[in-house]
């Protein structure tokens, strides 16, 4: 039983950090992206996009703040409720 | 109470399938008509509506998250507006979300049948679209699962092919022109910036229904609030490329017209494999939108006949399938009609005016969720949304910000929309005033709600105690 019980968590975890990977990468995906594309488009249209840039960067920061914050909270439901709801069975 | 409608919706989807319902529905407007936002305010104007639009999906995205695993049910933005605000809201919203997805996926059968018409000249666009429209049903009506793992490989293939061609590009295989960036930053000055925001949500429209599969998903609590979020990630990087792959091999007077500006910057490029990938993606993902839009639609549907805004009759689960076979295949007259109305750009900028009602009224459900429900148990939510209320505010001010710029060349449109929806609202506020229809918290095994003073939840607190 004890050996099941340890067999079980450890699968979870095991998923859990799939999942949590599978974010993650996104995320990291997102940024990269995000970034590199503002930062050629603004880069050649600097002349034009100086006196408003700020909004761009206010906008793409709320973006990732935000998606950030709900991907760990995403993570923090399954972590709690992997148990309860046999997320993984 | 029939031996169908006694049958329940089957509970096997994962969050591939929440993902692939949202991604679905949703990455055909990357591949096209995004590009009007370029029309409108250039390369700087397109990208600020990209990133306005995309905050408020963010927000939208997170409430309908938590939304979504909180009610598991059908209806989404309906159900969550029905248990939340009021009829009146729920009905306009549920009308709103029908008319949204119903009207795209009658758009997406005919773009299908354009492009299968361009690779076969032969063919005639009316009966392609018949049959695109008739196929997606038999599907939907065969079965959720088949449906969404249809939309999930789909919709797979159409995100690498811009996966593809947006690194090979980035590592320098395509030649790329970064002068039509400057060329075409901002045309029409800075109104062209706030102008572009009207179709920013061309980007993301629709990833809300997501969570319309809730009642269908083995474990909502972690498939709604993981596909979603996944598929919101998906689609703001898929949207990200695309601007740029298409404004660097595309002039932007060129861009702003396009039907296809994916097609055509793979095109531009002159590689072979980018031309096949990206047209290939295009009639892919026009497939998968309209077979999400049938899904969801459906959903809508059968969560209005269910809770008896329409008839009864389309709220039936077929016995062997567990669909809701009714509504789906109530979804084919209606697709045609609005294909073959002969206003099919009225019919989107509707579809878009729709969606927009809907960002409204979901921030402002979790809102009331959050006053009505404070608690955080697993019951109750197990999914909670970060940095609440706040954004929801935000996402709220940002829909009706985006509504105000339509009323520069879609005046009329948005006058019939708000009163074809007040008209709803109103009605069904009369209707359901006096019906004896509550809502049974205690059947979803929560509390009464917070606020007895408000008179309707009193009404519906009394009806369960005195069960």
């Amino acid at each position: 039983m004890e050996t099941n019980n340890q067999a079980l968590e450890s699968k979870y975890h095991s998923k859990l950090t799939g999942d949590t990977a599978l974010v993650v990468g996104m995320l990291t995906l997102l940024i990269c992206a995000e970034g590199f594309i503002i930062y050629r488009i603004l880069s050649e249209t600097w002349e034009i996009a100086s006196s408003f840039f700020y909004l761009y960067v206010i906008f793409i920061g709320l973006i990732i703040l935000i998606e950030t914050i709900g991907c760990l909270k995403v993570r923090e439901s399954i972590k709690t409720h992997m148990f309860e709801f046999k997320y993984y069975d | 109470m029939s031996e169908y409608e006694s049958t329940s919706l089957v509970k096997t989807l994962r969050p591939f399938h929440v993902w692939a319902l949202g991604v679905g529905i949703v990455l055909v407007g990357e591949y096209m008509g995004w590009n009007f936002t370029i029309a409108k305010g250039g390369v700087l104007g397109s990208l600020l509506a990209m990133l306005v639009a995309g905050t408020m999906y963010v927000i939208i995205s997170l409430c309908a998250s938590e939304l979504g695993s909180a009610t598991k049910l059908a209806g989404g933005p309906y159900d969550w507006a029905r248990l939340f605000i009021g009829p009146g809201a729920a009905a306009s919203v549920g009308l709103a979300v029908y008319m949204e997805y119903i009207a795209l996926e009658a758009a997406d059968a005919i773009v299908v049948a354009c492009i299968a018409q361009s690779i076969f000249p032969e063919l005639q666009v009316f009966p392609v679209t018949l049959l695109v429209i008739a196929l997606l049903t038999f599907i939907n009506y065969r079965g959720v699962v088949a449906a969404l793992t249809l939309n999930f490989v789909l919709t797979m293939i159409a995100f690498i092919a811009i996966l593809a061609f947006f690194f090979s590009t980035a590592f320098g295989l395509v030649d790329i022109h970064p002068e039509y960036l400057f060329q075409g930053a901002l045309p029409n000055g800075m109104i062209g910036l706030f102008a572009a925001l009207q179709f920013g949500p061309w980007f993301y429209l629709g990833i809300e229904g997501a969570a319309m599969c809730a009642e269908e998903c083995k474990h909502p609590s972690r498939a709604v609030p993981l596909g979603q979020q996944a598929g919101m990630i998906t689609l703001l990087i898929g949207a990200a490329m695309t601007l740029y792959l298409c404004t660097v091999l595309i002039p932007t007077d060129l861009l702003g017209v396009s039907v296809y500006p994916l097609f055509e910057a793979a095109k531009n490029s002159g590689i072979f494999i980018f031309v096949a990938l990206l047209g290939l993606g295009t009639f892919l993902t026009c497939v998968a939108s309209a077979n999400g839009c049938v899904c969801d639609s459906s959903r809508s549907w059968f969560a209005l006949s269910r809770d008896n805004y329409v008839s009864s009759w389309f709220s039936a689960v077929h016995p062997k399938y567990n669909t809701p076979y009714r509504a789906v295949i109530f979804t084919m007259p209606v697709a045609i009609g609005f294909a073959f109305s002969g206003f099919l750009d009225q019919v989107i900028t509707f579809s878009i005016i729709s969606g927009l009602l809907c960002y409204v009224l979901i921030p402002f459900s979790l809102i009331r969720f959050r006053k009505l429900f404070p608690q955080t148990t697993s019951k109750v939510r197990p999914f909670v949304s970060p940095l609440q209320p706040y954004i929801s505010y935000f996402a709220i001010a940002i829909a009706i910000t985006i509504l105000s710029t339509l009323f520069w060349g879609y005046k009329y449109n948005l006058i019939f929309a708000f009163v074809f929806y007040g008209i709803a609202y109103f009605y069904f506020s009369h209707r359901h005033k006096n019906s004896n229809i509550e809502n049974n918290w205690a059947e979803m095994g929560w509390p009464l709600p917070k606020g007895l003073d408000n008179g309707r939840i009193k009404k519906e607190a009394k009806s369960i105690g005195d069960e």
